[in-house]
C-alpha cells in the first residue's frame, strides 16, 4: 500500500511554490495607461481655469464653457473676495452696514474694483496691444439674497465693469 | 560565414516596465491632485442701469418680459410695450410656487407661449426680492435665455 503525506487538513498535500513571485506588472501597465489618458482627457485645457472656493456652491445651469478672462469676485457666505483676496466680510451673506453706500453698492468691494481698474488702465496704457476690459466673472454661492448680488453688480458698475459672467455649474 | 541571430545581434529584449510604471504613478498622481471634477459654465448677464446702449432708444426693444421672484417663490410676468402704438402692460400672470419651490414648468410654459404669441418679444428683464435666492434667479434665466435671447437683470 503506498500512502500519501496528508496535509492539515487531511488533504493530499500540493507541491511547494517556489518563495520568489514575480510581479505582474504588464497589467499594471494597463490600467496606468488608462488613467492616465481619462485624466488627460478630463484636465481643464482653457485660458481660464476657473477653481470655486471650498464651500462655494454655485448654481446649477446649462451654460456654454467657460472660457473666459476676465476679473473674478468669489460671492460667499462670510466674505467676498476679488482675484482670491477677501475684500468684503459678511455675516450670512448680510455685509456691514457701514459698508453699504446710498447708491446700493458696497464700499469695500468698490476700492477693490477700483483698484482693479486702475491696474487694467495702466498696462493698456503701457501696451497698446491690450485694452481696458469690461467683462467680470461672478462666482456667487446659489443661497446668496439678491439683494446681495444687486449690490456686488452695482459696485462692479460704477468701476466700469458692465459686461457680467455668472459662473454655473453645468447640469446633466 | 554567416553569423547566428540567437547570438549578441539579437532583435529580441525585454522591455522595462518598471521605469514606466514610476513616471506613470508621479503623472498620475499630479493629474488627480490637479484635476477638477466641476464643470464650469459661463451665463451672460447685463444689468438694466448699465452701459449706454441701454438708453439708446432707437435701439431699446419695444416689447419687454418682466419676470419678477419673490421672497415668497411666486413668479410674476408682465409683458410690457414701450411702443407708441399700443402702451402699458398688454399681458400680466402670477405663477404660484409648487411644493415650495417656483414654478419653473410654468414660468418655461408661459414664456414660450409669450413668444409665439409676441415674436417680436426683444428683450426680458429678470429681478427678485431682496431674500429671493441666486440659484433661483439663475434657473429663471437659464428658462428664459431659451426663448428670449436678451435678458439683463433689474431692479437696480
Amino acid at each position: 500500500m503506498r500512502f500519501q503525506k496528508l496535509g492539515r487538513l487531511g488533504g493530499a498535500q500540493k507541491p511547494r511554490t517556489s518563495p520568489e513571485m514575480s510581479l505582474q506588472i504588464t497589467s499594471m501597465a494597463d490600467v496606468f495607461t488608462i488613467l492616465l489618458v481619462f485624466l488627460l482627457k478630463s484636465s481643464a485645457t482653457g485660458a481660464l481655469n476657473v477653481t470655486p472656493s471650498a464651500g462655494l456652491l454655485l448654481p446649477q445651469a446649462q451654460a456654454s464653457e467657460a472660457n473666459v478672462e476676465a476679473v473674478k469676485i468669489e460671492i460667499q457666505e462670510t466674505t467676498i473676495q476679488v482675484e482670491g483676496v477677501p475684500v468684503t466680510t459678511l455675516s450670512s451673506f448680510l455685509p456691514d452696514g457701514s459698508d453699504r453706500v446710498q447708491d446700493g453698492s458696497l464700499r469695500s468691494l468698490a476700492s477693490a474694483l477700483e483698484r482693479e481698474r486702475k491696474r487694467q488702465i495702466l498696462i493698456a496704457e503701457k501696451n497698446p496691444g491690450v485694452k481696458v476690459d469690461s467683462r467680470i466673472l461672478v462666482l456667487a454661492d446659489q443661497r446668496a439674497p439678491y439683494s446681495l448680488i444687486k449690490s456686488a453688480l452695482a459696485s462692479a458698475a460704477l468701476q466700469g465693469f458692465t459686461d457680467f459672467k455668472l459662473a454655473v455649474v453645468q447640469g446633466d | 560565414m554567416i553569423q547566428s541571430e540567437s547570438g549578441s545581434g539579437s532583435q529580441d529584449f525585454d522591455l522595462n516596465l518598471a521605469p514606466i510604471i514610476d513616471c506613470f504613478t508621479v503623472l498620475i498622481t499630479f493629474m488627480l491632485v490637479s484635476a477638477s471634477f466641476l464643470s464650469i459654465g459661463i451665463l451672460d448677464a447685463g444689468i438694466s442701469a448699465a452701459g449706454a446702449e441701454q438708453t439708446d432708444p432707437s435701439r431699446q426693444p419695444k416689447l419687454t418680459l418682466a419676470v419678477e421672484i419673490t421672497s415668497g417663490r411666486e413668479i410674476r410676468l408682465q409683458l410690457n410695450d414701450t411702443g407708441k402704438a399700443r402702451s402699458g402692460s398688454l399681458d400680466s400672470r402670477k405663477l404660484d410656487p409648487v411644493k415650495g419651490e417656483p414654478d419653473f414648468g410654468g414660468l418655461q410654459g408661459r414664456v414660450e407661449e409669450i413668444r409665439k404669441r409676441y415674436p417680436e418679444l426683444g428683450a426680458a428683464i429678470l429681478s427678485g426680492s431682496d431674500g429671493t435666492e441666486y440659484k433661483d434667479l439663475v434657473r429663471a434665466m437659464e428658462i428664459t435665455r431659451r426663448f428670449v435671447p436678451n435678458v439683463i437683470l433689474g431692479g437696480f
